[in-house]
């Protein structure tokens, strides 16, 4: 069984998103740590969410990531998805501003 | 510089217009993601990993002090305070919201620019010497032709779906600096036997899977026939370039199949049918657009400054600055000054808002207010009195772009790669930042000489790594990043595609390959002259081979 998150871009921003699904029902955040983690068979319900979001035209081509559960939290398996969920890997311009939109907010409905 | 007619400013404004009601559809999801990506690519906006991608047209690499400002004004407003110039002296921003990207046009089109044609399968921004103009080997100068171009292909109806994209490049000078040999089209100006200007034409050159050495299929083209022939080229590729396959696609591909004897006799059939059509440039046309190129008021000027010279003796740090990344300039008392994207500090090719205002200032106060950027990631000033040298060294100096390394081993090209770009197999950039962290020394690259050390993060090349003297590729191999070392590659008048050396490393052992690489040449080189491309021509692969898997 492989743990799994829902996410796309952010049509508005184009930022990368993870699906939540929980009591207040469909959002996005681009806090992986607060994505919704599915074992495969919680995994039909996170991609109906997922492609009811992109008709609604809040995310763009929603898929699959595997994770894996880790002690500081969620870690995606494979490197591209890991650098997607924490942004690049380098040293950025001493100047540059942080993400626009701050991590872990949620985005969208 | 061109100066945008009437004309050209209705034509992008009502293009900006229909963009913004383009994404004001799809953001109210009256379009589809599928219908407005075609959309937002004829607009040079790309989706990449982590947000989207403008790709701002920057036209053979020329820019005003005040396009330069309205670049650093988007890149703090709208992005994250810094933009990419890549290799083919472009400028792209990786964090633009999609809702802000209409305005962003907008504030482009005031100072006449715009990201129309840097996507998709058209004609793209037509490359060229940064050095255009202001180069001692100059024959003629390319940017009138590159304008004629510009403007030929901009909205040509006939070429706007080819089979895939087409890249453009025209050199004026002895020394090829545009790296005309791996473009769909490479024009170099020269003179015949009678003294007379006109083009040899190469085609079919390209990197990418596939790299090739364009061919050279025309030695001699008249000035007047450019876009003509051009035409004919273009006409004969819209034809017969393989659309079904897309890795087959480029000219490249075609004249390869078709055969170099064979594709010419195609090109020169059509071109003499288009020929009657009695479209060659006049004098008249030619003139016109050179009027926008024409020198500016330079002073007479000794070549001799005795401050300059007193300098030299009292700063070492200047020297070594001076002797790197400053080159002579056609008139005697002015210098052409590099200055270095490559430092420590930040990804090769990356400038914040703040350095791109501090240029501005300096191209303004120093070298008659314009700054062109280079196809190996630099920028240029390209019109510095020599007794100002000093002066303006030590502002590049606070700004960190007077890394002294031009055309040295950490002058570095490196495409995004993974940390930016969707199509990646591989990072890049932290690999290019290990090197040159690695290879710090002033001294060591110094005595290595002119070498050029080129990173792609896929084979689509964009990093340029097959024409690199050391090139280097990252890979995905079982879900690691490996890189693959090629050696012997050149952009230059020389141009060659560089050989891999063997298997992949991964990326905590390519630094020291690369290290291992350049043990190799130090110890081999016949004497302190003979450059690393001559030595590995001459000795070949295998001294490297054995020391870095013997
Ligand atoms: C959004 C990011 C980018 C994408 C999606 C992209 C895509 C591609 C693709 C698919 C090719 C191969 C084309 C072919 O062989 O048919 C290519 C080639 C190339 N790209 Fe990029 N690229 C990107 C960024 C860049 C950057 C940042 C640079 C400059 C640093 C660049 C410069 C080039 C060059 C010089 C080539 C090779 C020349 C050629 O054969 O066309 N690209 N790119
Ligand atoms: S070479 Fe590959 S990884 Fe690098 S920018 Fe081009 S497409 Fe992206």
């Amino acid at each position: 069984m492989a743990l799994q998150v829902y996410s796309g871009s952010l049509l508005k921003e184009g930022l990368v998103a993870f699906l939540c699904l929980d009591d207040e029902g469909i959002s996005w955040t681009t806090d992986l740590n607060k994505a919704t983690a599915v074992e495969d068979d919680g995994l039909d319900a996170l991609k109906e969410a997922a492609e009811k979001s992109e008709r609604d035209n809040i995310i763009i081509a929603p898929y699959a990531v595997e994770v894996s559960r880790t002690e500081t939290g969620l870690e995606p398996v494979e490197n591209r998805e890991r650098i997607r969920a924490y942004g690049p890997t380098i040293r950025l311009p001493q100047s540059a501003k942080s993400a626009p939109t701050s991590s872990g907010s949620r985005v969208a409905a | 510089m061109y100066q945008y007619s009437q004309a050209d400013h209705q034509l992008l404004q009502e293009r900006v217009a229909q963009f913004r009601d383009q994404v004001q559809r799809r953001l109210n999801g009256d379009l589809s993601e599928d219908e407005f990506k075609q959309q937002r690519l004829r607009n040079g906006l790309y989706l990449q990993i982590h947000a989207y991608m403008l790709r701002v047209a920057v036209p053979y690499g020329l820019m005003s002090s005040e396009q330069m400002r309205t670049l650093a004004h988007i890149a703090r407003k709208y992005d994250r305070g810094y933009g990419h110039f890549s290799t083919r002296q472009n400028i792209q921003y990786n964090w633009p919201k999609l809702e802000d990207v209409p305005q962003i046009l907008d504030d482009l089109a005031k100072v006449e620019m715009h990201a129309i044609q840097t996507s998709g399968n058209c004609i793209r921004n037509t490359t060229s010497d940064p050095l255009a103009g202001v180069a001692r080997d100059e024959i003629a100068d390319p940017r009138p032709y590159c304008e004629l171009i510009r403007q030929w292909s901009t909205f040509h109806p006939e070429f706007n779906f080819l089979p895939r994209k087409f890249k453009i490049a025209v050199s004026g000078a002895i020394n090829d600096r545009a790296a005309v040999a791996v473009h769909d089209i490479g024009l170099r100006l020269v003179k015949n036997d009678a003294g007379e200007l006109g083009l040899e034409v190469y085609v079919g050159g390209g990197l990418g899977r596939t790299p090739m050495i364009g061919k050279l299929i025309r030695k001699f083209l008249p000035t007047h026939d450019m876009l003509t022939y051009l035409e004919a080229i273009l006409r004969v590729y819209n034809q017969l370039g393989r659309r079904d396959n897309l890795y087959k696609a480029r000219i490249k591909i075609l004249v390869h199949e078709t055969g170099e004897e064979k594709f010419r006799e195609l090109v020169e059939a059509e071109w003499n049918e288009i020929k009657k059509t009695g479209l060659a440039l006049t004098d008249a046309d030619i003139e016109a657009i050179q009027a926008h190129f024409k020198d500016p008021d330079y002073e007479t000027l000794s070549d001799f400054d005795e401050d300059f010279d007193a300098h030299l003796l009292a700063n070492a740090e200047f020297a070594k600055w001076a002797e790197k990344n400053v080159e002579l300039h056609k008139k005697d008392g002015y210098r052409v000054v590099y200055l270095s994207l490559k430092s420590r500090n930040q990804p090769a090719g990356d400038v914040t808002a703040d350095q791109m205002d501090a240029i501005a200032d300096l191209a303004d106060k120093y070298s008659l207010s314009a700054i062109r950027s280079t196809h190996r990631q630099n920028l240029v000033l390209s019109d510095v009195k020599l007794k100002d040298l000093y002066e303006l060294w030590q502002e590049l100096k606070a700004l960190d772009l007077a890394t002294p390394n031009y055309n040295h081993l950490t002058d570095l090209i490196s495409c995004p790669g993974m940390d930016y770009c969707s199509l990646a197999t591989a990072r890049s950039i932290p690999i290019a930042q290990a090197l040159t962290e690695r290879f710090d020394s002033y001294d060591y690259i110094n005595d290595l000489g002119d070498i050029s050390l080129n990173i792609s993060g896929c084979i689509n090349a964009c990093g340029h790594h097959h024409v690199a003297n050391i090139g280097i590729l990252g890979v995905n191999k079982k879900g690691v990043e490996v890189y693959q070392l090629t050696l012997g590659g050149s952009a230059r008048d020389d141009a060659s595609i560089g050989k891999i050396i063997g298997p992949a490393f991964t990326a905590d052992e390519i630094v020291d390959a690369v290290a291992t690489v350049l043990d190799v040449y130090l110890d081999q080189r016949e004497d302190e002259e003979e450059g690393f491309l001559t030595t590995y021509r001459r000795i070949g692969q295998e001294p490297f081979k054995e020391k870095l898997y013997g």
